[in-house]
């Protein structure tokens, strides 16, 4: 236990020193802010850039496209840039050799594992926190957020999707030992998901889905019941990446 | 007593023996030259006795117990500084050692007091900055402390002195004497002043084999000083040499010839003769002591 304490640690304080912490910080309170700004101020953006939003269709904004707003950015640039932050979190210290030290002192491998896991995903939970806060409060100040139907499933859907992937690129990081194999991994695993999502019958099962179908979840077009089969197997597949995660690392030589 | 040894470890990379049936023992309390040159099977055979490597066949004991690969009980008994260690570059030097502390479950008091010890050893209790910025040589000395800091029975070092420059270099040899006595010291390296100037023990690797090994002092009684030493000033005047000369070659590594003589003044002469009428012309001629370095070129011939 000491030695998972001590290794979190260490992952804090590299996430402090190298500034990663900071970078996901402003990145998230940015896209917290933009949201509901874009939603509100959409129809003067779209008047100064001389179109007339009534001919596209468009009603007056509302809280519904603040959140759509969220889901869109930080389901797809925050994403990005937290599986970009932790990519080489596992596949860094594999390829510059820095576990050599501590394993020979005699750190359990899964600890490793575990320690980076717990520390990407309490980041990842604080900036989707700090995003959706600011997001929700500056919503509930511009428009009124009125009732929503399966609120808590729809937020917590894309943070769950998040987890999936810091999952997919220690294990990505632990296969190939390079931060590139480890975006790859995690980035081919999109692509296939977004492939099986072609097929409709797939669609309440794929992983992805739980990132990409929130408005519709928000705005009660989408049953449950096409949310939560993915949403268990994505939960599935988390604790499957992480224990496979600690099988290989325990036969790769390092 | 040894602390280490080593039977029959044999290990392959695509087919290729990098270490072919390596049995030796290291005694308790020496400091263990581990020689060879690049690509002998050095680093391959002590990431076996460090279980970071799955030997194909043989094993290591340190200790009393087999090493395991992976994690093994072996290594709470057992330092490593790696060939160019690699710390966590945001890490102030007292931090990545209390970080050691802590995964090894040192009690805080005691680290307060290894860890001004060990600063202190190696030169760096008055440097409080990231590692990021350290010198080759004090990472290398960092890495001896943080290999020290479980006061292990055996402290393994892979080249800890190849990339440094000659002040580096003596400041780690000097480190590894003053830690003789308080731990057996096995230590790896192609640069042989460095064995002559601190081991008294050694293996000679080559290509996996071990064609030498016993306490230096030994090696130097049973070799009768019967050897020539020549070196040239370019390959072309060794090859020409190499090709030409009738003398009986007992080890070369690149300009530099070792020669056996049954009879030293004879040969010193004909050597000489042949040289001139060869007009080669060596940039040194020796009569050699035997050193570890003629013992070495003639045991990797």
């Amino acid at each position: 236990m000491k030695a998972y304490l001590a290794f979190v640690k260490k992952e804090w304080t590299e996430l402090f020193r190298t500034y990663k912490l900071l970078i996901l910080l402003i990145v998230f309170l940015l896209f917290g802010l933009m949201n509901p700004l874009i939603a509100f101020y959409m129809p003067e953006i779209l008047a100064a850039a001389g179109i007339d939003p009534s001919t596209l269709g468009l009603a007056d904004p509302t809280a519904l496209d603040s959140f759509a707003q969220f889901f869109k950015n930080v389901g797809q640039m925050g994403l990005i840039v937290v599986v970009i932050v932790f990519a080489n979190t596992m596949a860094g210290e594999l390829s510059k050799g820095t576990l050599v030290n501590v394993l020979t002192k005699g750190l359990k491998r899964r600890t490793v594992v575990f320690a980076k896991f717990t520390v990407a995903s309490i980041t990842w939970t604080i900036v989707y926190f700090v995003a959706f806060a600011i997001t929700y409060f500056l919503t509930d100040y511009l428009f009124v957020i009125g009732s929503f139907s399966n609120g808590f499933l729809a937020f917590f859907g894309l943070w769950l999707f998040g987890l999936f992937l810091i999952a997919s690129v220690i294990l990505g990081g632990i296969l190939f030992s390079r931060m590139v194999g480890s975006l790859l991994f995690a980035g081919g695993l999109v692509v296939v998901m977004t492939l099986l999502n072609i097929v409709p019958t797939f669609q309440k099962y794929v992983p992805a889905t739980i990132a990409s179908v929130n408005v519709s979840l928000l705005m009660g077009t989408l049953e449950t019941s096409d949310f939560v089969p993915a949403l268990i197997i994505c939960g599935a597949l988390i604790v499957g990446f992480v224990s496979a995660s600690i099988l290989i690392f325990d036969r790769k030589q390092v | 007593m040894d602390i280490l040894s080593v039977k029959n470890l044999t290990k392959s990379f695509n087919g290729i023996k990098a270490v072919d049936n390596l049995s030796f023992e290291v005694p308790a309390g020496t400091i263990f030259g581990f020689v060879g040159p690049n690509g002998a099977g050095k680093t391959t055979t002590m990431k076996m006795i460090l279980g970071l490597l799955k030997p194909d066949e043989g094993k290591a004991i340190i200790d009393g117990m087999e090493v395991k690969y992976g994690e093994t009980r072996t290594n709470e008994v057992v330092g490593y500084l790696p060939d160019v260690p690699e710390f966590y570059s945001y890490l102030k030097p007292k931090e990545y050692l209390k970080l050691c502390a802590d995964i090894t479950g040192m009690p805080s008091d005691l680290f307060i007091i290894r860890q001004q010890e060990l600063l202190h050893l190696v030169g760096l209790d008055n440097v409080n900055k990231k590692i990021g910025s350290f010198s080759r040589g004090m990472k290398q000395r960092l890495g001896i402390a943080q290999a020290l800091l479980n006061e292990p029975k055996l402290l393994i070092c892979d080249e800890p002195t190849s990339a440094l420059d000659p002040v580096g270099r003596k400041e780690i040899l000097d480190i590894l004497l003053a830690v003789k006595g308080r731990t057996t010291v096995i230590f790896s390296t192609h640069i042989l002043s460095d064995v002559e100037r601190i081991c008294d023990h050694v293996v000679v690797l080559k290509e996996g084999k071990l064609v030498l090994s016993g306490s230096v002092s030994e090696l130097k009684n049973k070799h009768h000083n019967d050897r020539l030493f020549l070196e040239f000033e370019t390959e072309a005047e060794a090859a020409l040499f190499l090709k030409k000369s009738p003398f009986a070659i007992i080890g070369q590594l690149d300009r530099h010839f070792l020669i056996g003589a049954e009879n030293i003044e004879k040969t010193k002469a004909d050597i000489l003769n042949w040289l001139v009428k060869a007009d080669l012309y060596p940039k040194k001629f020796e009569v050699l002591e035997p050193t570890v370095e003629s013992l070495f070129l003639e045991a990797v011939k």
